[in-house]
């Protein structure tokens, strides 16, 4: 036995062995928590929060089939349904049966039957004043929610509204939606015309087009009655704009709308009509023109000291 | 012990800038929300205001203030929100003025316009400087001309 073992044997083993310890590096912690920021980001964008739609969206092959692209007047009607539910679903309900005071039904209308032309000038023009539908009166305005359409999504609206809910009408092809739109159009300012009016002009042009005057009076000087609406039970003028908005106020608010109007009466009925949400029916240049008409509208000389 | 208490800690980080995380991916999708939410703030806020060492003059106008835009809306919505600047007051005294059957003629609409630059020129100065320093120098010189126009009118009166 060497001498250097027998001194190590000699040795009282008086400590078990020990581990080193030392502190985390700071950027780890930082990078692990960028990390987990980055991923929680990336999560939320791309999770689909666990949504059975999402990982197991069918149940069946039938149930699969009926997602695929359809072609035709099923492609008409599929394409029609989401621009129906944004642009006449808030007053003709999702079920076509209308609601009461405020829009009549769809559903086994009996203009749903009439020939496209006919019905195809209702959303292009709008209709104000009184109509029977399925033996009921009717005494109410619509705006023409169809104008800013293009002719392809207005077909689809109409063939969705000609097949839905029990209606089998027939579909309504792009070119028809076309004809009709060209009949109403006759005396619309060409794009020429268009081109050598100025903004205020052009404004007008828009205003007439999207039927802004159905409800705000053909000199945008209200007066349209709009039962339990707490402005005195009227669609309000729009001369005095350029009073309360400025350009980018008004641009903003005939976007976004005003789809709940205050009551005259909490406990009475809803008024029957409120500011559609034009942003995604009115381009951006004629938003534009349409708030330099309005706010060219307000009389000259009327100052009222502040 | 301690190794717990720096584990409890590093755990609580991770999960708030988790909850941070999914929290600024979704914002962009709740502007609606939070709009409703300012405006909510504003009316959960006082609906009256102190205005006990204004002129007499603007006391007055106080009254007329109350007495208008309550019929309408909660008072806590003009005496909180966020507009201080004379301009600001006009569009919205006057926007609410040309409301079919608000009631309030151009005499009301000037006395609520005067009270509420008077009231933002002393109750929000802070919040009036901020919005002045912000403006052009033509804008904030004519600014400033108009609230003096109305401290003219009624201080020491």
């Amino acid at each position: 036995m060497s001498d250097e073992l027998k001194s190590n044997l000699s040795q009282p083993s008086d400590a078990g062995p020990t581990a080193a310890r030392s502190t985390m590096p700071i950027w780890i912690i930082v990078l692990t928590l960028l990390l987990l920021f980055f991923g929680a980001v990336y999560f939320d964008h791309h999770s689909g929060w666990f949504d059975k739609q999402v990982y197991a969206p069918y149940t069946s092959a039938d149930q699969l089939a009926l997602y695929q692209p359809k072609s035709g007047a099923a492609a008409a009607q599929a394409r029609g349904r989401p621009a129906y539910e944004a642009a006449c679903g808030v007053c003709h309900g999702s079920d076509g049966l209308g609601k009461l005071g405020q829009a009549p039904p769809l559903a086994g209308s009996e203009w749903v039957a009439k020939d496209v032309a006919s019905l195809a000038r209702i959303p292009l023009a709008g209709l104000n004043g009184p109509v029977q539908v399925a033996g009921k009166d009717w005494n109410l305005s619509m705006a023409p929610m169809g104008a800013g359409m293009s002719d392809a999504d207005l077909a689809a609206v109409l063939t969705y509204i000609r097949e839905s809910w029990g209606n089998k009408y027939g579909a309504v092809s792009t070119d028809e939606a076309k004809t009709a739109r060209a009949a109403i159009n006759g005396n619309a300012p060409s794009a020429a015309d268009l081109a050598r009016m100025t903004p205020g002009e052009r404004g007008h042009a828009v205003y007439q087009k999207f039927g802004c005057a159905q409800c705000h009076g053909p000199d945008a000087k209200g007066g349209v009655p709009n039962p339990n609406a707490k402005t005195a039970e009227q669609i309000p003028s729009l001369i005095y704009v350029a009073d309360g908005y400025t350009k980018d106020e008004l641009i903003n608010f005939i976007k976004r709308g005003e789809r709940d109007i205050p009551r005259m009466n909490p406990a009475g009925p809803e008024p029957p009509h409120f500011m559609p949400q034009w942003g995604p029916i009115i381009t951006d240049s004629e938003l534009d023109d349409l708030a330099a008409y309005l706010l060219s509208l307000k009389p000259k000389g009327e100052n009222l000291g502040f | 012990m301690r190794m717990n208490n720096k584990l409890g800690v590093f755990l609580l980080g991770l999960t708030a800038l988790a909850l941070l995380g999914a929290g600024m991916a979704r914002a962009e999708d709740q502007l609606d929300a939070e709009t409703k939410a300012r405006i909510d703030k504003y009316e959960q806020g006082p609906a009256t205001i102190d205005v006990s060492k204004y002129p007499q003059g603007i006391q007055d106008n106080y009254g007329t203030f109350s007495q208008k835009c309550a019929q309408c809306h909660k008072l806590s919505r003009p005496v909180n929100c966020d507009y201080a600047l004379p301009d600001e007051w006009s569009r919205y005294v006057k926007r609410m003025m040309h409301k079919p059957g608000s009631g309030i003629d151009s005499a009301d609409g000037k006395k609520i316009y005067e009270f509420l630059t008077y009231d933002s020129s002393v109750r929000k100065k802070a919040m009036l400087d901020d919005k002045l320093a912000k403006l052009s120098a033509d804008d904030k010189a004519a600014a400033v001309a108009k609230i003096k126009e109305v401290h003219d009118k009624y201080d020491n009166k």
